[in-house]
C-alpha cells in the first residue's frame, strides 16, 4: 500500500543540466546580452541624469500643487509637500533618485510594451488565450528563481534589476488595458463602425477613450508593483533606497530601517495618489 | 456559527502544536543552529548522525540569521552551533567571559578571505584561449592601475570592485581598505546585495572568462571549483585591520555550547569537543555538494565514509564502532 499514500513514480532527472544550458547561452549569446544590458544602463543614466538636475525645491513645488489639483484643497499638497520633504531631511534624498530613475525606467518599459500587448489581447481570442497563463506565471513565480539567471546574463547592478522589475510591473497594464477595451460598449464600436470608422480610427478614436479610466488604474497598478520590487532588486546590487533598507535589516539596525523602509513608502503613497487623481481628471473631462 | 468554527480550529492547531513540542523533550535531543550557509548545515549532519548512531540522540536544528542563532545558544534554546564565525560576531568574547555559553574547540580556523581575481586574470588561460590582461597585478593596491580592466557599466570611466555583502562586518572593513588604497579615484564599491548575487557574478565571469575582482572567502564551493586568485595585502595586525591597512587574518571559528550541556551530557561534550576539520575538508564537502546536488545529509554521510580517519579521531572505539556499522548499512 506504500503507492496508496506515497507518491510512487519519480524523475530521475538532472538539475545540472538546466544549469549548464543556462550557462552556455549566457556565454553564446554574449553580445546578444550586453547590448540589453548597455541600452538598460544608458536608459537608467539619462533618466536619471534629468531628474537628478532638477533641484529639489522644484519637485516640491510640483507636488505640492498636483497635491492641491486632487482635491482643491492646499492642506493635502502641504501633507504630500512635507513627506517628500522628511525624505530630504532624512538625507535619503539622492537615494530617492537613484530609486526612482530603476522605477521610472521599469514603468517606462513595461508601458511602452505592456500598452500594444494588451490592445493586441483585447482584439484576439487566441492571443488572449496564450498569454493569460504567461501573465500568470509573471506575477506568481519567486522572483528569486528568475534573479540568478537575470545575473548570469546582464550581471549585476540596475540593469537586471529594471529588467526583473519589468517583469512583474508590466502584468497589470496588459490585463488593464485588455479588460478596458473588451468593456466598452459593443454598441458604441457598433456605431463607430457605421459612420465608417477603420479598424484603427475605432480603436483610437473610440475605444481606447472610452477605456481610458481602467488603462490609468492599470498605469497606476503597474507604478505600485514597480514600487514594491524595490527592496528585492537591492539584493542584486540595485542601489538607491532599497539598499539602505537591506543592509540597515542585515545590521538589525531597527531604525535606520524604520526611516529608509518609510521613504520607500513615501515616494510610493504619492505616486499613487497623483497617478489616481490623474486618472480621475481624465474621466471627468469626459 | 462561522466563529465558533474558527476558534475550534484555532483550539485543535494549538493543542496539535503542544502535542508535537511535549512528545520531543522526553528523549535526549540536541538542538542545532542552522545560520544558513551549507557547511553548518554539513557539519550539523555529521555531529547529527553521530549523536544519533553513537550516543542515542534525536537531533534538529533551528534555522535563521547568524545573529538571530547566536542569541539562541545563550538563552539555551539552541545546544549546539558548529560554526561560529567568532569575528562577525562583535560580542562574542565578552559573552565567552560571562560564561553564558562554552566553548568546545575550534572547528577550523584556516580560512581566507580578502579580494580575489580569476587566475586567468594574472596569468592567462591557454586551454580557453584567454590571454593574461594583467600580468603584474598582485596586491590590493596594484588594482588602481587596472581601473578599465574592470570596467563598470553603470559608470564607464571608473572601474567596478564588488564588495561585502551588506550588513556583513567585513562589508565596512572592506569600504575602509578601499579608501586606504585610494581606489575611490576610479573605482566604484559595489555591494552585491546578496550572497548569491556575488556568487552568479563571480560564476558568470569566470565561465566567459571576462576579468572581475571582488571580495569571496574560503572554504567555498565556488574557490574549490574555479581557479582564483587571492590578491596579496600588507601583514595582519589588530590595530590597523579595521582600518582595512591589512589582509584578513584567519576567523576563528568555534564550536559552541549552551551552559550546562556538557554536564547533561559529557560524552556527546567530549565527542564534540574533539570534532576538528580544516578548511580543505570544508571545500571538499561544499564542491561535492554543488557537483553533485546531493542534499546536506547524502553529503554528510559521503563525507564520513570518505574519512573514516576523523571519526576515528573524534570518538571513543565503542561509539566508533557504532557508527561505522551505521554507515555501512547505508
Amino acid at each position: 500500500m506504500d503507492w496508496f499514500f506515497k507518491f510512487p513514480i519519480k524523475f530521475q532527472w538532472d538539475p545540472n543540466s538546466i544549469d549548464r544550458v543556462i550557462r552556455n547561452f549566457s556565454i553564446e549569446n554574449k553580445v546578444f546580452f550586453d547590448g540589453i544590458k548597455i541600452f538598460l544602463t544608458q536608459l537608467i543614466t539619462f533618466l536619471y541624469t534629468i531628474i537628478s538636475w532638477i533641484p529639489w525645491w522644484v519637485y516640491l513645488v510640483v507636488v505640492f500643487i498636483l497635491g492641491y489639483l486632487i482635491k482643491h484643497d492646499w492642506k493635502t499638497g502641504l501633507l504630500y509637500a512635507a513627506m517628500l520633504a522628511l525624505i530630504g531631511f532624512f538625507g535619503l534624498w539622492d537615494l530617492m533618485m537613484i530609486t526612482l530613475s530603476i522605477v521610472l525606467t521599469a514603468v517606462f518599459l513595461s508601458l511602452v510594451m505592456g500598452f500594444p500587448i494588451g490592445i493586441l489581447m483585447s482584439y484576439s481570442d487566441r492571443a488572449n488565450k496564450i498569454l493569460h497563463p504567461l501573465l500568470d506565471t509573471m506575477q506568481t513565480m519567486p522572483v528569486f528563481v528568475y534573479l540568478i539567471p537575470a545575473v548570469m546574463f546582464f550581471g549585476l547592478g540596475k540593469a537586471p534589476a529594471v529588467l526583473a522589475t519589468t517583469i512583474y510591473a508590466i502584468v497589470p497594464i496588459i490585463r488593464l488595458t485588455n479588460l478596458g477595451i473588451r468593456q466598452v460598449d459593443n454598441e458604441i464600436v457598433e456605431a463607430a463602425r457605421a459612420f465608417g470608422s477603420t479598424n484603427l480610427q475605432t480603436m483610437i478614436k473610440v475605444q481606447i477613450p472610452q477605456a481610458k479610466a481602467t488603462i490609468m488604474a492599470g498605469i497606476n497598478q503597474t507604478l505600485m508593483m514597480a514600487m514594491a520590487m524595490v527592496v528585492t532588486c537591492s539584493m542584486i546590487g540595485a542601489s538607491g533606497l532599497g539598499m539602505e533598507v537591506l543592509i540597515s535589516v542585515n545590521r538589525i539596525e531597527m531604525g535606520r530601517g524604520l526611516v529608509s523602509g518609510l521613504a520607500v513608502v513615501i515616494v510610493a503613497i504619492i505616486l499613487d495618489r497623483l497617478s489616481q487623481s490623474m486618472a480621475k481628471e481624465k474621466e471627468k473631462s469626459q | 456559527m462561522k466563529k465558533s468554527t474558527i476558534l475550534l480550529f484555532l483550539v485543535s492547531l494549538s493543542l496539535l502544536f503542544s502535542a508535537c513540542s511535549s512528545s520531543g523533550s522526553k528523549d535526549k535531543t540536541v538542538v542545532f543552529a542552522d545560520a544558513g550557509w551549507d557547511s553548518i548545515q554539513i557539519h550539523n549532519a555529521v555531529a547529527g548522525y553521530v549523536l544519533d548512531k553513537g550516543f542515542g540522540f534525536k537531533w534538529s536544528q533551528v534555522t535563521g540569521s547568524s545573529a538571530i542563532t547566536y542569541e539562541a545558544l545563550k538563552t539555551g534554546e539552541i545546544d549546539v552551533y558548529m560554526e561560529v564565525w567568532t569575528d562577525n560576531l562583535a560580542p562574542y568574547a565578552k559573552d565567552l567571559a560571562d560564561k553564558k555559553f562554552e566553548e568546545f574547540g575550534i572547528n577550523y580556523a584556516d580560512n581566507a578571505q580578502g579580494f580575489y581575481v580569476p587566475r586567468y586574470v594574472i596569468e592567462g588561460d591557454a586551454a580557453r584561449n584567454i590571454k593574461a590582461s594583467a600580468p603584474d597585478l598582485k596586491t590590493v593596491a596594484d588594482l588602481a592601475k587596472y581601473p578599465k580592466l574592470f570596467k563598470d557599466d553603470e559608470n564607464p570611466s571608473k572601474g567596478r570592485i564588488y564588495g561585502g555583502i551588506p550588513g556583513w562586518e567585513v562589508d565596512k572593513i572592506l569600504f575602509n581598505k578601499f579608501n586606504f588604497y585610494g581606489l575611490n579615484d576610479n573605482f566604484i564599491y559595489f555591494r552585491p546585495g546578496s550572497e548569491a548575487a556575488l556568487a552568479s557574478v563571480l560564476t558568470a565571469a569566470y565561465e566567459k572568462g571576462d576579468p572581475i575582482v571582488g571580495y569571496y572567502w574560503d572554504p567555498t564551493w565556488l574557490l574549490a571549483k574555479y581557479a582564483f586568485v587571492k590578491l596579496d595585502d600588507a601583514p595582519y595586525n589588530a590595530t590597523d585591520f579595521a582600518a582595512g591597512k591589512t589582509e584578513f587574518a584567519a576567523v576563528k571559528v568555534t564550536i559552541a555550547a549552551r551552559t550546562g550541556f556538557a554536564t547533561d551530557y559529557p560524552d556527546a561534550a567530549a565527542f564534540l569537543k574533539k570534532y576538528k576539520t580544516t578548511s580543505a575538508l570544508n571545500s571538499e564537502m561544499l564542491l561535492h555538494m554543488q557537483e553533485t546536488k546531493d542534499d546536506v545529509v547524502k553529503t554528510s554521510i559521503w563525507f564520513m565514509k570518505k574519512h573514516p580517519e576523523l571519526l576515528a579521531a573524534w570518538l571513543m572505539p565503542k561509539e566508533l564502532a557504532l557508527v561505522t556499522k551505521a554507515l555501512e548499512v547505508k
